[in-house]
């Protein structure tokens, strides 16, 4: 399990400096000069290229990675034009928001891990008890209606549900209050207010295809040789279904689950604008649109992060889920 | 001076020509309303407190919503408009606009005694005297030093974003930041700026500058004491001079001002200290904040959705009439315009041609209907001061192509329009209208996003392109010679994008720019109708209607004659 591990942390490492590399690129190749933004008006060619030397920007690309990265494990000295010294770790400063990008981060993060976690639980328990069920009575109402749930919840948007939502329970009914973000520890109540039509939103949407995998997932297992074995065993209903149908069905869901949110937590642009909460998605949207490299940088690197956290995570429930995994 | 892109048309934009609406207090506000203004010349018109809001209560938290934060808040770099709306609140200039909501303006001392003393009447040399009893959140006295040392930290590159009047002024140069070192002279003060006292700050200029009262109205002249100076890091949390400080801020989520028990009414003519507390909530989409304050509960119902009402809206707000009091419409200085490249289009009759031709009705009606914009035949928006209504090329609401032909005699000229690519359907509503008089119209699109740096390019390659501009203060000064005086023109970056050149209006530009500015309003308006008549390096189309709603207990607000958005100094909640 251990020597599992480290191979899956060295993959990890790489595919995070791959990404590193390719996001610090990413300042040079974007269509944006990154000195205009830090130009004041009327600014001419000699102006902007004091400004390019006061940045670094024409010292050598390597030598500016090795100053970012060197930001991010032990902090650097920005200039005065980019807030002086910036702790680790440092991703540079957002002229955009007049701020260190890890202090904008620092705010937006929990705003979207609150959204997505608990997002998350209730589309996994609703999709996957669903479907289950579903699976389990087959061709009774119970199926059916789950089948219609499954059917209207993958072929709706996020922003028109959204939108819904708001318009009945917030605008019109005026029982639940305007999204928005309190920090869990400041109270619990009103962070659960003001996120819950973002959470419903998301599970119905995301349980719904959650439903539809695990109840065709379910039903190609129940029809596998090691279930009429098991039942031929006389073992229990419970056993049969709980122990060894469902942990078998479920390890294709795993994967799928560790990738939708790894990417959510990289972003749910879509359920941040519906809802107008400011997150990870909406900071990344106006960093793009305002030019903001530094923050667009800093966004595609904590994206990526939680990719590939997530896919290690789902490794890892791969080993506890499947014997054969830990054995290779 | 701002060109404010099409972001702006996210604003809906409500018309039009002799048309009105109603507001909380059922008054009538006319939507082609024009500005009188005039420099206040007696000292009591500088003095506080600015006459109360009737019904104006005190107490609660007045709330504004937006989509976006405010991209500066540090008084030397904001820009805005909802910067330049918010700083008001917590930001006191030399100078200031006092402004009835209908159009009336006078420009005041704000922490000066008057807008200025034109010491020897050339426009070269000013003085100001500061208030007593002027003070920081601190109880601090603001004397001219702190005056002084605003003005000196905006010479510092670092600090981007604001305006450069004054500093480009002093300097006498755009390259303003090379002539004087803020950095590296923080104790002393860029040239031409003096404090023989504590009392007076002193401007000298090598040009005369008529319009200083005016520039030393946006929050750039605010004090700050050098101790408070944080550099880049005063954009989060600025240091106040004005009726209310910054509490709390989170970029992009909130911003919380509260009373500053420092701020004399007394000494402010202009703002008031109604509410309690001033809210700016950020994130909702237009959408979404027109419909909380359309919903009107808890705080919701004492705030303003800054984004205005979108299109989607529009109709729903229109229609509900539990909701006629609750929204304001008013015309903006916001003027829209067919710039004609004089380079390319040097032939005067075809330029005069295009004015008849053009139909402004179409146009407006494809840039959003009949609720979208009021019409403009003169090239300074109706809330410019001394603004006189006239039609150099009277054609009608449609245009007059038959007028427009005869004007050609037979010509049938071949224009390349540009367009940006977010604009096409307007490209194609001039296209059909002008063909219909006899021209020939090439449509080119371009990117738009690069729209405006594109056709600032003296050697571009279009001859007709839509232009949009809104002052930074409601003179001819700010308009006229910036975009049609021809000395002006360089290879990048002009706002004179006629790229105009005449030297008998040039002339007539210096001769005006040196007048003392209360004299200048009338003789912008003679220059105005000069041009047109005479020139016609453009076509006039429409200016920009503002319109928005807020909640059933908010206040007070009024849109601002100066910028055209929702001004919040004699807001309040109602009780």
């Amino acid at each position: 399990m251990a020597r599992f591990l480290i191979k899956r942390l060295l993959s990890v490492s790489l595919t995070l400096f791959a990404v590193s590399v390719v996001s610090f690129l990413m300042f040079f190749a974007l269509p944006k000069d990154p000195v205009t933004g830090m130009c004041p008006k009327n600014c001419n060619a000699e102006r902007l290229e004091r400004v390019r030397q006061e940045l670094g920007l024409n010292d050598p690309k390597v030598e500016q990675y090795a100053a970012y990265m060197k930001g991010i494990f032990v902090g650097r000295d920005l200039g005065s034009a980019q807030g002086g010294k910036c702790e680790a770790p440092c991703l540079g400063y957002s002229y955009v928001n007049s701020e260190a990008v890890t202090d904008t981060l620092g705010r937006v993060l929990p705003v979207t891990l609150s959204i997505v976690i608990p997002a998350a639980i209730l589309w996994l328990l609703l999709g996957v008890g669903l479907g289950m069920l579903s699976a389990l009575r087959r061709g009774t109402l119970v199926d059916r209606l789950a089948i219609g749930f499954s059917l209207t919840g993958a072929s709706m948007q996020l922003y028109f549900v959204g939108a819904l939502l708001l318009l009945i329970f917030t605008y019109q009914l005026k029982i639940v209050p305007v999204p928005h973000y309190t920090s869990i520890l400041d109270n619990p109540f009103d962070w659960a207010s003001g996120l819950v039509l973002a959470w419903i939103a998301l599970a119905f949407l995301f349980s719904a295809i959650y439903a539809r995998l695990a109840r065709a997932q379910m039903l190609e297992t129940l029809s596998e040789d090691f279930v009429r074995t098991a039942r031929a065993k006389g073992l229990a209903k419970r056993t049969v279904y709980g122990r060894h149908a469902l942990r078998a069905a479920i390890t294709p869901l795993v994967t799928i689950a560790g990738l939708d949110v790894g990417a959510a937590l990289g972003g749910t642009v879509i359920t941040e604008t519906t809802f107008g909460i400011q997150g990870l998605g909406r900071t990344a949207v106006y960093a793009v649109r305002g030019g903001d490299l530094p923050m667009i940088m800093a966004t595609v690197l904590i994206a990526a992060v939680f990719v590939v956290i997530a896919n290690l995570v789902v490794d890892l429930l791969y080993a506890a889920i499947d014997p054969r995994v830990r054995l290779s | 001076m701002r060109m404010k892109v099409a972001a702006a048309a996210a604003l809906v934009l409500v018309v039009s020509a002799a048309c009105s609406k109603t507001t909380e207090d059922g008054e009538e506000v006319d939507q082609t309303r024009t500005a009188t203004g005039v420099i206040a010349t007696d000292p009591k018109d500088s003095l506080g407190p600015a006459a109360e809001v009737p019904g104006a209560t005190k107490g609660g938290t007045f709330t504004v919503i937006r989509e976006n934060k405010i991209s500066h808040l540090d008084p030397q770099r904001v820009y805005s408009f909802a910067g330049l709306m918010n700083a008001p609140l917590y930001a006191r200039s030399l100078t200031a606009f006092k402004d009835d909501g209908k159009g009336k303006l006078t420009l005041v001392g704000d922490l000066a005694e008057t807008p200025g003393t034109n010491v020897n009447k050339d426009c070269k040399v000013w003085e100001f005297k500061v208030k007593d009893g002027v003070k920081f959140e601190d109880g601090s006295p603001i004397t001219s030093k702190e005056i002084a040392y605003g003005i000196a930290r905006s010479f510092d590159p670092d600090l981007t974003g604001g305006p450069t009047y004054v500093q480009e002024w002093l300097a006498d140069t755009a390259d303003y930041d090379t002539k004087w070192n803020f950095k590296a002279n923080k104790a002393s003060l860029p040239p031409g700026l003096t404090t023989p006292d504590a009392k007076t700050i002193k401007f000298e200029f090598a040009k005369p500058r008529c319009d200083l009262p005016f520039a030393l109205s946006l929050p750039s002249s605010a004090p700050l004491p050098p101790a408070k100076d944080t550099g880049v890091n005063l954009d989060n949390q600025p240091f106040s001079s004005g009726p209310y400080k910054i509490t709390k801020h989170t970029p992009g989520v909130e911003l919380v001002m509260e009373r500053n028990e420092h701020w004399d009414a007394k000494t402010d003519p202009v703002r008031h200290q109604y509410p309690d507390k001033f809210v700016w909530s950020f994130g909702p989409d237009p959408d979404a904040g027109a419909n909380r304050v359309i919903a009107d509960t808890g705080g919701d119902a004492a705030a303003l959705a800054f984004n205005g009402v979108p299109s989607a809206l529009v109709s729903k707000v229109e229609g509900d009439a539990a909701l006629k009091g609750r929204t304001i419409t008013s015309p903006t200085p916001s003027a829209w315009r067919l710039t004609i490249n004089t380079q390319r289009v040097t032939d005067l009759s075809i330029r005069q041609a295009l004015n008849y031709a053009i139909d402004r009705q179409g146009l407006i009606t494809v840039y959003g209907g009949t609720t979208v914009a009021s019409p403009l035949t003169t090239l300074m928006p109706p809330a410019t001061i001394g603004y006189k209504e006239y039609d150099a090329y009277p054609a009608g609401a449609t245009g007059n192509p038959e007028k427009a032909k005869e004007v050609l005699a037979g010509k049938a000229p071949e224009l390349v329009l540009g367009i940006g690519d977010d604009s096409t359907e307007l490209g194609t509503q001039l296209k059909t209208n002008l063909e219909k008089a006899g021209f020939k119209i090439t449509v080119r699109t371009i990117p738009a996003d690069a729209k405006l740096d594109e056709t600032k390019k003296k050697d571009n390659p279009w001859d007709i392109w839509l232009d949009q501009w809104a002052a930074d203060w409601p003179s001819g000064a700010a308009i006229l010679p910036v975009l049609f005086d021809g000395r002006s023109i360089k290879a990048e970056g002009n706002s004179n994008t006629s790229y105009f050149n005449n030297d008998a209006i040039n002339t007539e530009f210096d001769r005006v720019l040196a007048m003392d500015p209360s004299a200048q309003a009338s003789e912008w308006s003679k220059i105005d109708e000069k041009i047109m008549k005479e020139q016609a390096p453009a076509v006039p189309l429409f200016v920009e209607v503002a319109y928005y709603v807020h909640g059933s207990k908010a206040g007070g607000v009024f849109i601002s004659s100066v910028f055209g958005y929702p001004a919040f100094v004699n807001a309040y909640v109602k009780q």
